[in-house]
């Protein structure tokens, strides 16, 4: 029986000029560049280290000159570690402009996205049919999984204060308690009770994106793929416009620098967003619960209103 | 004259120009090659191998092969069409045959760097 060595010698991921030999000449330059990137890093390190020791006096200086007053040195741009700042995704607009989605499109790891930015709204859950001419929704998109078979919501879930379902079978949770959109990851929150004591909002979802690290998940395929995240405090949805799986999906998050993610129901779903200039923006399939595919009582939406 | 690829079994012999190739897919212990004009051929032949015989017989002419992942070798002088995040490409020649081929993302996008690196 013949082996397959010979076509083991290549990844599927790898490409190979034949008559060249350069066997993933792309990637080797790539580790060449990585090293000496980490050499030059290594050299400015070392250069600093040697440069600060120098500055310092020396025991030896401290001993010969013990009359000299101590000098405080005032601290350089080396000592005060400055806080990166951090670019807010979406765009600066003041309180008194009328609510709406900014929408924004970009590509991270090859995988077009956009990205769904709610200015001067406000977030809450709606349970059942959503009214579709309600002008004061700028973004809606489906929340929680719906059970095929009872119908039932998947995992915990808060409407007003109202616990409807409990649970856990996901471990992401998104939790709206006083206007503040809270995206998370954990097997218990106490923002469950306390999203019951103050009329607040709470729904559970595939985790993603678990403090600024991936988190798998068990469904394979690849689909359209909707996310809730926070990125240093700013919440927003974002959507692949090409099919993707979960983890390439959570890999893009990462990279966008989401801090927490949530899944929101992809593929087909229905949902829409409304721009600066009011015009409605529809994704997913408005008419997919025609006919003989009935809506389920308790389909619920993420919405944000003006 | 131009050079021909010859891939010769026990049982058969193939000798065909390169530029007449679009690409071979593998096939467990088979590899498949469609010509230009459209014709499939099984050969009983391991990818690997046919890789091996285009190197050695075609030296530096079989640059315009490029073994992509464990499954294909491709005429890079039909590419017509990259698009790692759709996963797709495409080989034509815009006018007899166009063939969409699978590939992963990563392969193809050494291959289109690998292009456009060509073409600077």
């Amino acid at each position: 029986m013949r082996k397959f060595t010979d076509l083991d010698s290549i990844g599927d991921d790898e490409i190979r000029i034949i008559g060249d030999r350069k066997i993933n000449k792309l990637r080797d330059n790539r580790w060449i560049i990585g090293i000496v990137a980490v050499l030059i890093i290594g050299l400015v390190v070392l250069i600093v280290s040697i440069s600060k020791d120098d500055s310092q006096p020396t025991n030896e200086s401290k001993a010969s000159s013990p009359s000299k007053a101590t000098v405080v040195a005032e601290p350089t741009s080396e000592d005060v570690a400055e806080e990166p700042r951090v670019e807010r995704l979406g765009s600066e607009v003041t309180d008194t402009e009328r609510g709406y989605c900014e929408r924004r499109d970009t590509t991270i790891n090859d995988v077009p996205l956009r990205l769904f930015i709610p200015h001067n709204a406000r977030a809450s859950l709606h349970l059942g049919k959503l009214n579709k001419a309600d002008t004061t929704i700028i973004y809606t998109a489906q929340a929680a999984d719906v059970r095929a078979d009872n119908g039932g919501i998947v995992g915990a879930f808060v409407l007003r204060g109202e616990p409807l379902a409990w649970g856990l079978s996901k471990r992401g949770y998104c939790a709206i308690i006083d206007d503040v959109v809270t995206v998370g990851v954990a097997d218990n929150s106490p923002l469950f009770e306390r999203a019951t004591e103050t009329e607040g909002y709470f729904f559970r979802q595939y985790p993603l994106v678990d403090n600024g690290v991936l988190v798998d998940n068990a469904p394979k395929g690849k689909t359209i793929r909707r996310a809730l995240c926070d990125r240093k405090g700013e919440i927003f949805m974002v959507e692949s416009l090409s099919a993707e799986s979960f983890h390439d999906f959570a890999q893009t998050l990462v990279d966008l620098g989401c801090d927490n993610a949530i899944y929101l129901v992809g593929s087909s779903a229905y949902g829409w967003a409304v721009d600066e200039e009011g015009l409605k923006h529809e994704f997913g399939e408005a008419n997919y619960y025609t006919g003989r595919r009935r809506a389920p009582k308790n389909i619920t939406y993420i919405v944000w209103r003006r | 004259m131009a050079k021909h690829l010859i891939i010769s079994t026990a049982t058969e012999l193939v000798r065909i120009v390169p530029q007449h190739i679009v690409y071979f897919s593998s096939d467990g212990n088979y590899t498949t090659m469609m010509q230009i004009d459209g014709e499939t051929r099984v050969l009983t032949s391991l990818l690997g191998n046919i890789e091996k015989r285009i190197e050695k017989q075609l030296g530096n002419e079989g640059k315009a092969f490029v073994r992509l992942g464990k499954s294909l070798i491709i005429n890079s002088s039909y590419i017509y069409y990259i698009n790692p995040a759709k996963q797709k490409l495409k080989l034509s020649d815009a006018a007899t045959f166009c063939h969409e081929l699978p590939a992963s993302k990563e392969a193809l996008k050494q291959l289109k760097e690998y292009i456009e690196k060509e073409a600077e």
